[in-house]
């Protein structure tokens, strides 16, 4: 295992994230971006409708029945946490089958996550407008953030963990 | 040193982003908002409307080509254009965001420093987002104005305003607290644990001093 130089890391991880985020930003890479926040749209209806509750979907927005509607845009989709989380992970030093563990794994968890920050303001919406605004655009990010912070912080802590090597096994 | 747990900072976090935010929300909005348009306003020239919308005016530099329309050039020395509260509060926000995952972490003595640095640090920061907003705002109008924009300065601008508004106010917390917090930077980024060879080769001494004492009895 080498060890983290610091340089290294933040180059790694700068130039990831603007590589990453430019390409976010490309026709092609949109297209699939909406297709992707469609289906995520789908799998919380039918989350909200398997917990008993009441709603309509139409492309990337969940309805209420009283009209309410959260539609789930670029950024609402916790790709940028995502990115980021990504960018980390790749400009740590640890073996390739660990990073992809973290990739995989930590965007699964940041998924779960989202998906309940998501069916939260979908009733939070409901019952306030200015809760509403509040929670979505800071208090739910900046959580999604410090989420994404601890399960990099979780994968760096299992990534240098020592292993037993073959010569120590005698 | 105490151990950071990050089940426990992730806790302390998330209750000190909610009060904290809250506080923001309510209470410290206003002073802050307030204190950016001061601030900005050596850069930039800034009227607040009754609505609480912002009205920018930016000093840019450029020449508007004669057209069929308009048969003579024209130069440009300034843009105007309005901020809707709501986009002006992101840049704003960060600085609760950072207090929170500053004091998540244990030792009050020992946050003192960072918190009081960071605090100088991310108002810059938030200041200079606004700044660099507005400048590629204004760039993007002048240059819809002469003509001259074409597709590769147009996605730029985007690119550039999609990490102003969308990514930075929300990264740059923990990237200043992981810069200024030296305990927090070591325990996310495992400095100091132990590593893999440094394990084996202590197991290998220790495997060695067992050796040599059954050798001795």
């Amino acid at each position: 295992m080498t060890k983290l130089r610091p340089f290294r890391f933040i180059l790694i991880f700068t130039c990831c994230v603007l590589f990453a985020f430019g390409l976010l930003l490309t026709p092609p890479v949109q297209s699939v971006d909406v297709r992707f926040s469609r289906t995520l749209v789908k799998v919380a209806y039918c989350l909200v409708m398997i917990g008993g509750g009441h709603a309509t979907r139409d492309a990337a927005t969940l309805r209420a029945p009283g009209g309410f509607g959260v539609e789930m845009r670029d950024g609402c989709n916790a790709v940028n946490v995502t990115i980021l989380l990504w960018s980390a992970v790749l400009a740590f030093p640890a073996p390739w089958k660990m990073k992809t563990l973290g990739l995989a794994a930590g965007s699964a968890i940041v998924q779960v996550l989202n998906m309940m920050r998501f069916i939260s303001l979908f009733y939070l919406g409901q019952y306030s407008m200015t809760w509403f605004d509040f929670a979505h655009a800071y208090l739910w990010e900046s959580l999604l953030a410090l989420d994404t912070l601890v399960v990099f912080w979780l994968w760096a802590k299992r990534a240098m963990r020592p292993r037993a090597s073959p010569d120590a096994r005698i | 040193m105490r151990e950071f747990k990050p089940a426990r900072f992730l806790l302390r976090g998330s209750v000190l982003l909610i009060g904290l935010l809250t506080l923001w929300w309510f209470a410290l909005l206003d002073p802050m908002l307030f204190l950016l348009k001061s601030a900005a306003g050596d850069f930039v020239r800034i009227e607040e409307n009754p609505s609480g919308d912002w009205s920018l005016r930016v000093r840019v530099e450029k020449t508007v080509p004669a057209t069929d329309l308009q048969p003579m050039a024209r130069q440009i020395h300034s843009v105007d254009f309005d901020m809707q509260r709501s986009d002006v509060i992101t840049f704003t926000f960060s600085l609760p965001v950072y207090w929170a995952i500053i004091l998540a972490t244990p030792g009050v003595r020992r946050n003192l420093r960072p918190l009081l640095w960071g605090t100088a640090l991310m108002s810059a920061v938030e200041l200079t987002l606004l700044v660099v907003f507005a400048g590629i705002m204004a760039s993007g109008v002048a240059a819809q104005l002469a003509g001259s924009e074409e597709a590769g300065g147009r996605w730029i601008r985007m690119f550039g305003v999609y990490l102003v508004v969308n990514v930075l106010p929300y990264a740059t917390p923990f990237v200043v607290a992981l810069l200024l917090h030296r305990e927090l930077r070591g325990a996310v980024f495992a400095i100091g644990q132990p590593t893999a060879t440094r394990a084996a080769s202590d197991r290998g001494h220790r495997l060695e001093r067992q050796r040599a004492k059954s050798n001795r009895v």
